[in-house]
């Protein structure tokens, strides 16, 4: 915020002594710049013209083309691509600002903004409430869609790309800051920092899609938020909450977010919060857990959800306490539930009732047939308890040693550590997986033909030896040496 | 014995029919090695045992996931890889420690090394013919394996399977000439085939066990530990099927991430060489004892 007026200081300047309004101003920086020296064959000014021909509350269609252009939309109106149509800020500063309330700005391509991470050179940035910002594609730009301080304002089916940047060196892909009550859906961000909400009470997130960015969600000190049905993948951290109050999370698909952090969700002094039905797949770490709930008001709710071939299932920092677990599948994780550092998980429970979660590596039977296992499931390894101290000692893992250690874990009780946490009543069955998991059709075919290719290769090598009963038997070796 | 090579060409040129090319003797030498190899109990024993145990790891990993089918590169791979450190190197040792010493003991390398073939190819023979029956063996246990986990919908990655067959095979070289090392080193077959799962234990089970406790004990860095890890080919095979079958060395902590952060794309190129001065270095060393020791 701070950054803005000296920006506007600056663009009042290069205006001075000519007519135009700032907008102009602005892009007649790079005019004079030796690059624009010759005219410029894109189209400039001429949305910012439409504009000012427009009356509160038109309808402003923009013909299909390329725009030279740094727009602002200070009067309520409504903005239509008709067709193609591209703004390219040129490199320079930001392309859209919404400064009066009520705009609705539909599907425009915008591209091309500054990459001056101090003024945060967003594509569409707005400044009043109610801005709706639908279809637009956003590519080549620092910051995507910046909003301050606009409460009620909706943000659909946008696809927001960032600059090919080093990630230190890239801005928010979508940021809201004190916009209360907001809809962020079906958009796609990829290859942006972060798309983040700050300070932003009731905002609902559904059906995104982010990818290949830092952090797919980031809510800082936002309260009664509710993000469903997102797809986070491939991010360094899927969702990230930190500070934010009654936040409700069910339906993503939290997927392959890896990297020093790699959390499909982390969720730092978060109170009152539910997880359920979400299928966390392939991350470094599903769920990592840092001072949740931070206080004694509810439980935080992990029901329903899938955790699958994670590294670890789930990472409790000692602080953790008062989470409730049940009703997860815990599913062929590396390690399924960690505490980091030392201790055990006695304050969070893994059970309610007579359910607890179903786990993969459960080794205990169900004689009665109730679904529920008749040994208590318990989750302590020898190996997993020295990784624990000595985090380097996991380049071992999957070794014949680390088994031979297991071993010696099993069959001598004395060294054999407290167990990290136990499920009294652990599921035979899995519950079901939610959102659910097509046969991957691909998968199958290519493990069919790969291992049709290997055990072809071995055939040949029989057949090559003459050692199948139908190949021929040639013995001209033998014949060669005697 | 060592004079023969040398003095082979000109008596050949003078009197006798020239003797078979480099290529064509090793490729004899090499066919008679795979039929016998393919003909033996203790192949048939070790191929069976690994198809059953692969079998089993992929069976009890897809009954573990309860028929949800999600399996990435979870416990099904980390228990084939887990299976492949067990047996493979041992089948491979063990197959390359019997085959010299006991040619030697029967009489049959002096008797082979009497015809006009020199005594690298030779060696050269009995590796390729070895490590085609390896080749042969590894093959039919994963695409075995491959063949269960495509069956029971899991969704492990093709290729990953095929990354682990090639790696598995190059790890089954490296060992096979530490068996010929030692097979051309040893006088007696028992001896070598000995000395052959001695090393294997070694190499599976104490110096891992052992660069644990050096690392606790030590307070070992985590760069340290990577270097030291690299001596070992098994520990070798393990990073390298991991990082390429899936990209996800981090799986395996700080020590592996430090890896991936200061090596990046040159791992392949690292792995590759540790594992290939595991093939060729016992090769030549066998090469070396062969040509100089007498045949008898």
């Amino acid at each position: 915020m701070t950054s803005r007026p000296i920006h506007l200081v600056l663009a009042a300047g290069l205006a001075l002594g000519a007519p135009a309004p700032a907008q102009e101003a602005e892009h007649a920086a790079p005019a004079s710049a030796p690059r624009a020296a010759a005219p410029d064959p894109l189209r400039q000014g001429e949305i910012n013209r439409l504009l000012r021909e427009a009356p509160d509350g038109a309808t402003v269609r923009v013909p299909a083309g390329i725009y030279r252009e740094h727009l602002r939309i200070d009067r309520p109106v409504t903005l239509i691509a008709e067709g193609e149509v591209v703004i390219d800020g040129g490199g320079q500063g930001d392309i859209v600002e919404i400064t009066a309330p009520d705009v609705t700005f539909r599907g425009f391509i915008v591209r091309n903004t500054g990459d001056n991470l101090d003024h945060e050179n967003a594509g569409i940035r707005a400044v009043a409430p109610r801005a709706r910002i639908e279809d637009n594609v956003l590519d080549d730009i620092l910051f995507g869609i910046d909003l301050r301080e606009s409460p009620d304002s909706i943000v659909r089916g946008n696809r927001i790309g960032g600059k090919k940047l080093d990630i230190a060196r890239r801005g928010d892909g979508l940021r809201l800051w004190r916009s209360d009550r907001a809809l962020v859906e079906s958009n796609e961000m990829h290859d942006g920092r972060d798309s983040i909400l700050w300070y932003s009470k009731g905002v609902t997130v559904r059906g995104n899609v982010g990818h290949n960015c830092r952090y797919g969600l980031h809510l800082m000190f936002s309260d009664d938020v509710t993000i469903t049905d997102n797809e986070f993948a491939g991010n360094s951290v899927g969702i990230y909450l930190m500070y934010s109050t009654g936040v409700r999370i069910s339906g993503n698909r939290l997927l392959r977010n890896r990297g020093p952090s790699g959390y499909g969700l982390g969720l730092k002094e978060t109170d009152r919060f539910e997880v359920r039905d979400n299928l966390v797949v392939g991350n470094r770490a599903g769920v990592y857990i840092d001072g949740s709930p931070f206080t004694r008001a509810k439980p935080g709710l992990f029901e329903g959800n899938t955790f699958a071939s994670n590294d670890v299932g789930i990472i409790f920092l000692p602080s953790a306490r008062g989470n409730e677990i049940v009703g997860n599948n815990f599913v062929d994780n590396i390690d399924q539930v960690v505490v980091s550092g030392r201790g055990n998980l006695d304050a969070n429970r893994f059970w309610r009732g007579d359910a607890g979660n179903f786990w993969s590596d459960y080794t205990g039977y169900d004689a009665d047939g109730d679904g529920i296992g008749d040994f208590v499931h318990e989750s302590s390894t020898l190996f997993e308890n020295l990784m624990d101290r000595q985090p380097a000692l996991r380049l071992f893992l999957f070794s014949p040693a680390q088994q031979a250690i297991e071993f010696v874990g099993r069959a001598v009780p004395a060294v054999r550590p407290e167990p990290r946490f136990v499920d009294e009543v652990p599921l035979m069955r899995p519950v079901p997986v939610r959102p659910e998991v097509g046969v991957d059709a691909g998968a199958r075919l290519g493990l069919l033909a790969s291992s049709g290719a290997l055990l072809a290769l071995s055939a040949g090598v029989f057949a090559l030896a003459g050692v199948l009963p139908f190949s021929r038997r040639t013995d001209s070796s033998q014949g060669a040496l005697s | 014995m060592t004079a023969l090579p040398a003095s082979m060409p000109a008596v050949a040129s003078a009197a006798l029919p020239r003797p078979p090319g480099v290529i064509s003797s090793t490729l004899t030498v090499a066919r008679r090695e795979l039929r016998d190899a393919l003909r033996s109990r203790w192949f048939l024993l070790y191929t069976i045992a690994f198809a059953a145990l692969g079998l089993g790891v992929s069976f009890v990993s897809a009954a573990g996931t309860g028929g949800t089918g999600l399996s990435g590169f979870g416990r099904t791979t980390a228990g084939l890889i887990n299976l492949i450190l067990l047996v493979v190197p041992l089948m491979a040792l063990s197959a390359g420690a019997a085959s010299i010493a006991s040619d030697r003991e029967r009489g049959m390398l002096a008797y082979v090394l009497a015809q006009p073939v020199r005594t690298w190819e030779i060696l050269l023979g009995k590796f390729v013919g070895l490590g085609a029956s390896l080749l042969a063996s590894i093959t039919l246990g994963l695409g075995a394996c491959a063949l269960v986990l495509a069956w029971k919908g899991l969704r492990t990655q093709p290729a990953s399977m095929l990354w682990l067959a090639g790696l598995a095979l190059v790890l089954a070289l490296g060992m096979l000439s530490v068996g010929l090392l030692i097979s051309s080193l040893a006088r007696r077959a028992s001896v070598a085939v000995g000395t052959a799962i001695f090393v294997w234990l070694t190499l599976v089970f104490v110096s891992d066990l052992a660069l644990m406790a050096g690392a606790v004990a030590l307070r070992l860095r985590i760069e340290q530990l990577f270097a030291l890890s690299l001596f070992n080919p098994m520990q070798v095979f393990k990073m390298w099927s991991l990082h390429a079958a899936d990209a996800s060395l981090d799986v395996l902590g700080p020590a592996a991430l430090y890896a991936v952060e200061e090596h990046g794309s040159r791992l392949h190129a690292l792995f590759g060489a540790c594992l290939a001065a595991w093939v060729l270095l016992p090769l030549g060393l066998a090469g070396l004892c062969l040509s100089r020791r007498s045949p008898l």
